[in-house]
């Protein structure tokens, strides 16, 4: 193993021990679950609704766990002892999500399993999910950066709530086609109509759209995470 | 002997206020050296550069001889501790061993050395403050650094935390640790360190020893002490000798003592202000 790799792993090791005990970050990561297996007792008729817990342990585990993991390494002054170790700043990244993306895997599976939806598509769908995460964990880390402590994740974190959890309520709210178009690039939206479209029927080559445009979504979000955290390193 | 530390002419600015106004000063290897000054005089802003964690704004530093501080070489302790405080004390030494590439099997040594081998498994959180600074100097010395900042690091702690600070310090230094150490405590200063350098407003006003600074600034008076709780002060010559001998010829005298300044007072003697 390499330095790197053993400082990744050492971030990981670390960070999986504090959030095994850390209540906030916990309550997090079961609230997912939680309504996956409400949702699963109701039953989901509506393919539109397959994929919303999916969606939630996207936002709830890879973004906000994410954004909370930084924030306190701020908050309780532990960021610098890490700066100040031959840790790079790419190790810290990289270590926590990592182990954001495996926390949120296992719930995004328990959720599909509790929730009782029947997907089809299994593998579009799975690389469509796999795509998201690393644009959620992205956000996250965006998230983390702009707030100074756990308690600012929840107020700068609360537009990428309402925005990608309730795009779908707001979509049948406005009237304002424009705005539907807008929203309907949205990564959830995209992985909605194409779980739809696969319920439906369709081939791989329909759905590549939603793909493309959710790799787009990972890409740019990770350009993004770049451009913040020279910006917050240059600030100092 | 070698320079662990040279700085040269360093000038530090946050936004128009000047903070550091042109440094000049080296650390040689094996000193305990001692930046001495009042809050806001910048001591922290110096460490902070010279560990680069901040770029200063004009001036040179060398850290063995090289612009930026090798960080495997050096260790950090600061006042707010930075510790992980839901994991044990063992855990947050696992990851530094791990980061640094450092044996885990020092982390005994360590704790040993700190008095806290009876605490390795207890989370952090439930350590007293004078606890958790050590454990955070464990910390730092984890991969036996060869030059060693601390900032304050016996500020806040009891009488006898801060005893042992002092103790494991010195035990480090005689094994070859070069320390640079800030403080507004000027006994601490005293105890531990072979020059220290008065700093005020972010200009050193004097640097030598302890000893060296107490006899340039001694007022070279002595004070008798007599009968009747009388206090009478001679000076440091002929004059002074016939008045002590006439005391004691009358049998008036009690005790003598030599009038040395304490290093606070040489401080205000230099700048017309109290260290703390
Ligand atoms: N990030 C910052 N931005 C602006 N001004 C700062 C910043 N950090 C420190 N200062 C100012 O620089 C000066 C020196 O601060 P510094 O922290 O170095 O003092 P200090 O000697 O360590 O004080 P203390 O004993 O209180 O720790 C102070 O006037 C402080 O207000
Ligand atoms: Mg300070």
């Amino acid at each position: 193993m390499n330095g790197s790799m053993k400082r990744v792993g050492a971030i990981f090791v670390k960070d999986w021990k504090d959030l095994k005990r850390n209540s906030y970050v916990l309550f997090t990561v079961f609230m997912p679950v939680v309504f996956a297996a409400i949702l699963g007792r109701m039953g989901v008729e509506n393919p539109g609704m397959h994929m919303f817990p999916v969606n939630m342990a996207l936002v709830m585990c890879a973004a906000f766990v994410q954004a909370s993991m930084i924030a306190e390494e701020k908050e309780k002054n532990t960021l610098r002892g890490l700066m100040l170790s031959p840790a790079s700043t790419l190790d810290i990244f990289i270590g926590k999500s990592v182990l954001t993306g495996a926390v949120t895997i296992v719930v995004i599976i328990l959720s599909i399993w509790l929730s009782e939806v029947q997907l089809t598509g299994i593998a579009p769908l799975s690389i469509a999910i796999l795509l998201s995460l690393i644009a959620y964990i992205s956000i996250g880390t965006i998230i983390g950066l702009l707030s100074r402590n756990v308690m600012e994740t929840g107020i700068v974190g609360m537009p990428v709530l309402v925005v990608f959890l309730g795009s779908s309520f707001i979509m049948q709210i406005v009237e304002n086609e424009f705005i539907k178009k807008v929203l309907s690039y949205l990564p959830n939206e995209q992985l909605s109509s194409m779980a739809v479209q696969l319920h439906g029927g369709a081939a791989f080559g329909e759905v590549a759209s939603h793909l493309a445009v959710i790799a787009v979504w990972a890409v740019a979000s990770i350009a993004l995470t770049v451009v913040m955290y020279k910006k917050s390193a240059a600030d100092k | 002997m070698e320079n662990v530390i040279e700085v040269r002419n360093l000038v530090h600015y946050f936004g128009k206020k000047s903070v550091l106004k042109g440094l000049h000063f080296e650390v040689e290897k094996g000193e305990t050296f001692g930046f001495l000054g009042p809050s806001g005089s910048g001591k922290t802003t110096t460490i902070k550069i010279l560990t680069s964690q901040l770029i200063g704004s004009k001036g040179e530093i060398r850290i063995f001889g090289q612009p930026q501080a090798d960080l495997k070489r050096i260790g950090i302790l600061t006042d707010n501790s930075g510790l992980y405080d839901r994991l044990t004390v063992y855990d947050n030494l696992v990851l530094f061993c791990d980061l640094y590439g450092t044996d885990r099997a020092r982390i005994s040594d360590v704790l040993d050395e700190v008095n806290l081998a009876a605490e390795g498994k207890t989370v952090v959180k439930k350590l007293s403050k004078g606890m958790k600074q050590r454990v955070t100097l464990a910390r730092a010395i984890l991969h036996k650094p060869d030059l060693l900042f601390l900032d304050e690091p016996t500020s806040a702690l009891d009488p006898v935390n801060r005893t042992r600070i002092h103790t494991i310090l010195r035990r480090l230094n005689a094994e070859g640790t070069t320390i640079f150490l800030t403080t507004h405590d000027m006994q601490e200063a005293e105890e531990l360190c072979h020059r220290v350098a008065f700093l005020n407003a972010g200009e050193i006003k004097a640097m030598n020893s302890p000893q060296a600074l107490r006899l340039h600034y001694s007022d070279e008076s002595i004070s008798l002490h007599l009968k009747e709780n009388k206090t009478v002060v001679v000076e440091r010559n002929e004059a002074g000798a016939a008045q002590i001998q006439d005391y004691i010829a009358n049998g008036e005298l009690l005790a003598i003592h030599s009038n040395e300044p304490t290093l606070g007072d040489i401080f205000m003697q230099l700048t017309g202000r109290d260290l703390v």
